[in-house]
């Protein structure tokens, strides 16, 4: 048996942990996830052009020295003083930040990530330390020092956070593609995951391009015409040969990715899409305005089209960042921990004993007739809140579950991860599962959590329940009723059976036989069909 | 047994390179934290104070205090990366409790930073504002050493997790802890001191600032520093004597590092007040280097005492692979090369810009 940090096998009699070991910080309406998406995106949006920046600042000023150019020059240093105080604070302490947060948010995973790669950690730690040293000297110094050595110190700083870069790309592509880790648990092989490389080469151009993003904003506010026009020039450059250069390393990048992160980076989940596709026309919409500032009309630039192509690179950033997230899910760590901080090998182990009792840090132990809601409660903060809030913006529970009633949702909790595989399984026994129900139900919607008669007109809102709860996540109503037109009921029960064969990126209905007959029904009635 | 403490994550290297790493990293990360802190409070007095030699005094320690929170944090980063190796599942449980409070660090740093860039690239034009701003970065300074006071004080007591229950949303603080009040002033005084002796030794050591400017850092950096010292020594006992019954007994002869480690920390505390006395500034500096690290182990010694009954690092599951830990030495090792060059080659140049201005 291979043990792995963090995850010693549930058959180890030295195991003490039950499962579950931390508290939730219970943020309901903000969400955890919200605050880490929040602190990360502003720090990878800032660290990358550290960088990139780093490099830009030495062939800028190169380019003032072979030119003999003072203003090009005084440009470069006074883009350097921005440069310092946007990496050096800002870069520097949402970089602490996201430690902070994802310690606080997912204790558990944070945990692994920092015992199994802690020297990891500690050797990008003195790349940030010669990284500080070198941006101080080099803008400090900064024509007071001969311009060789100047040049050097530069060029030290730029080796240096691509070092950074190089480190912890390893460590964040690990979370998405663990590769052998799963089995042998060596850094190593964590480390040089699958996705190293095109992560590591895709970052690296998007950090170039950002440099000239950046560049962008000090050239807009150059009030020298020739010097303005030479620099954005200069910068358009950077950004355009370097976006370039990304688009077919994200290629390479996504098809790296293991089956099902790529087809819910490709768009099987909605949420994702819809990221996706900000993306690409924020993309576009830079690239686009790149290549009039280059080709047409450097004197065009102002600071309104700065800050323009700045919101447009954050989108496109981000977009991406947020899709890898995604990609991941139900994992923290692909295949290893949930997003609600099980270890998938405790799984089977969580569902005998009961999810209450392998938890340390539950208001309640056991489930009994009495707390239910308290139960409910606990198991909702533990499992649900992680990716859900309540009345929040992101992911709302109650908007998520305003159709469904509570037999309905007893019924979708079983069958979670079957039905939408980017959510965990639930973990726990049956009356925990009731009772997570029973306090969706009612403690969120209020809800009654009786069984209903089954009367005709309850038979067909069931249908309609199940219709909801399986297919308007990819199609609409309306689309599924224009696809439907023709069909006669006999055909609508058929394609139950065979979705798959009808559309390969449709996942095959894994309902019961009844269930069908209930959802075409309501499909049928759709176009006015009387069952 | 206390069964809401988590389990804790298996180490691949022995306990005791990390426990050696922390208690490494960790007193440097104090003494640039202190030297904060103290330049910062000294600022804030040079601009109440008003006249012009206090004036330069205080442009001078601007310039310096950005780099000291840089590097404050830079070493920051060090300790806690192993702090949360041996001690995570403590540590992290103590963030979640107080976790509204905890994430307010990352702001607060932030805008205590800017405020100290600005008081340093602005500070001809600030006028009274400059006084708003260094106070601004100062306060900032103690409420987050207050948070850290309440969070290292809630991870080595987990019967105090309790509250969590009443309050999930992390806005709770370990203001019952008898220790907390004693714990924060111990620190907070003992920064003020370090950051005196700080002041001084720019004063001391710059030979390019005026000469009344130089005078007047070594005054009263040094008058800083004998006094917060002198205070220091009784806040220090005053902390030992609100600690756990359990815990003052390791320095009292129940644990013969720990005594023998209390024993020379207070010895060397009265010799460096000596110092202080008849302000042998150098003598001082070399003397408060080793003050802060038995200071520090006297800490951890408080900390094993603490947990004793609950953990101990040697407890933990070494899941053995050093090729990393290799990696990071030669990385450390081969990292100090560039760093040496490029100082050596700003400290060759920078004079020349001072004349210049």
């Amino acid at each position: 048996m291979v043990y792995i940090c963090g995850a010693i096998p549930p058959s180890d009699p030295s195991r003490k942990d039950p499962g579950m070991n931390y508290p939730v910080w219970y943020l309901p309406e903000i969400g955890g996830g919200t605050l880490i998406a929040l602190i990360s995106i502003i720090h990878v949006f800032i660290s990358h052009f550290a960088v990139g920046g780093g490099l830009y600042l030495v062939c800028a000023e190169r380019k003032g020295l072979r030119e003999n150019d003072g203003a090009i020059i005084d440009f470069t240093r006074r883009h350097a003083k921005f440069f310092m105080l946007m990496t050096v604070v800002m870069g520097g302490i949402t970089g602490v930040g996201i430690w902070f947060i994802i310690a606080l948010v997912n204790p558990a995973a944070t945990s692994i990530l920092i015992h199994n790669f802690v020297f990891g950690w500690a050797t990008e730690w003195v790349f940030f330390v010669v990284e500080i040293v070198a941006i101080f000297v080099y803008y400090y110094c900064f024509g007071s020092m001969d311009t060789r050595t100047h040049q050097i110190v530069g060029w030290i700083y730029f080796i240096a956070a691509w070092l950074s870069l190089f480190v912890i790309n390893g460590i964040v592509g690990f979370m998405l593609t663990p590769g052998v880790w799963l089995a042998d648990g060596d850094f190593w092989s964590g480390f040089f995951n699958p996705s190293f490389w095109p992560s590591l080469l895709f970052r690296t151009f998007v950090s170039l391009m950002l440099a000239g993003v950046y560049a962008f904003l000090t050239t807009a506010y150059l009030t020298d015409q020739r010097l303005k026009s030479v620099m954005t020039r200069f910068s358009a450059k950077w950004v355009l040969s370097s976006f370039l250069a990304a688009i077919p390393c994200g290629y390479w990048y996504l098809s790296t990715l293991p089956n099902q992160a790529r087809s819910l980076a490709e768009g099987a989940s909605p949420t994702v899409r819809i990221a996706m596709q900000y993306g690409l026309y924020t993309a576009v919409l830079m690239i686009a305005g790149t290549l009039i500032l280059l080709l047409v009309k450097p004197a065009w630039h102002s600071r309104p089209v700065s800050f323009l192509v700045l919101a447009s690179a954050f989108l496109f950033l981000g977009s991406f960042e947020w899709t890898r997230e995604a990609s991941r899910r139900p994992y923290v760590i692909n295949e290893f921990i949930y997003s609600n901080s099980i270890v998938k090998m405790d799984l089977e182990r969580i569902n005998r004993q009961g999810f209450l009792k392998s938890a340390r840090w539950v208001s309640q132990r056991s489930t009994t007739e009495g707390n239910l809601l308290a139960a409910g409660r606990d198991i909702f903060m533990n499992q649900c809140y992680p990716c859900h809030t309540v009345g929040g913006i992101n992911n709302d529970i109650a908007a998520r579950t305003s159709f469904m009633d509570y037999p309905s949702l007893l019924n979708y909790i079983a069958n979670i991860h079957e039905i939408r595989y980017f959510m965990p399984p639930f973990a726990g026994n049956e009356t925990e599962r009731k009772a997570l129900a029973a306090y969706i139900m009612k403690g969120i919607h209020g809800k009654s959590v009786q069984f209903t008669e089954e009367t005709p007109e309850a038979v067909e809102e069931k249908g309609k329940t199940l219709f909801e709860t399986h297919c308007v996540l990819c199609h609409s109503e309306q689309l599924v009723k224009e696809k439907t037109a023709s069909w006669d009921r006999k055909k609508i029960r058929w394609s139950l059976d065979n979705l798959n064969r009808l559309n390969s990126s449709m996942p095959d209905y894994t309902g019961t036989a009844e269930e069908k007959e209930q959802v075409a029904d309501y499909i049928f009635s759709l176009q006015g069909g009387a069952r | 047994m206390n069964t809401l403490i988590p389990a804790p994550d298996a180490i691949p290297v022995s306990w005791g390179y990390f426990k050696f790493l922390l208690m490494l990293t960790f007193p440097l990360h104090l003494i640039l934290m202190n030297s904060m802190l103290g330049s910062a409070a000294i600022a804030l007095y040079a601009c109440l104070k008003g006249d012009e030699t206090s004036k330069r005094l205080a442009y001078e320690l601007a310039k310096v205090i950005p780099f000291l929170i840089a590097f404050a944090v830079n070493l920051g980063v060090a300790a806690l990366l192993f702090l949360q190796v041996l001690y995570g599942h403590f540590f992290y449980t103590s963030s979640i409790v107080m976790g509204a409070y905890w994430i307010a660090v990352i702001p607060l740093v932030l805008v205590a930073y800017y405020s100290a860039y600005l008081f340093d690239f602005k500070f001809s034009s600030l006028g009274k504002g400059a006084v708003a701003l260094v106070s601004l970065s100062l306060f900032i300074f103690l409420g987050i050493a207050f948070l850290f006071s309440n969070n290292i004080t809630f991870m080595l007591d987990p019967e105090a997790w309790n509250v969590y229950f009443a309050k999930p949303a992390g806005t709770s603080l370990n203001l019952g802890d008898p220790v907390l009040l004693p714990r924060y002033l111990h620190f907070i005084v003992g920064g003020i001191a370090v950051g005196g002796l700080f002041v001084a030794l720019v004063g001391k050591m710059k030979r390019k600032m005026a000469s009344d400017v130089r005078a007047a850092a070594e005054n009263i950096g040094m008058k800083v520093f004998t006094f917060f010292t002198g205070v220091q020594v009784a806040s220090g006992f005053w902390f030992l004597l609100s600690l756990p019954q359990d815990v003052i007994r390791l320095f009292t002869g129940g644990d013969a590092l720990a005594t023998l480690i209390f024993i020379a920390g207070f010895l060397l505390a009265l010799v460096v007040l000596a110092a202080g006395i008849s302000r042998k500034v150098y003598a001082i500096a070399v003397l408060v280097v080793p003050l802060v690290y038995i200071m520090s182990f006297m800490r951890d010694s408080v900390r094993s005492g603490y947990l004793k009954p609950h953990f101990s690092p040697e407890s933990l599951q070494v899941l053995p692979q050093y090729s990393p830990m290799f990696l990071f030495f030669f990385v450390l090792v081969a990292g100090i090369a560039p760093v040496v060059w490029m100082l050596r080659k700003a400290l060759g140049s920078l004079p020349q810009a001072e004349e210049e201005r």
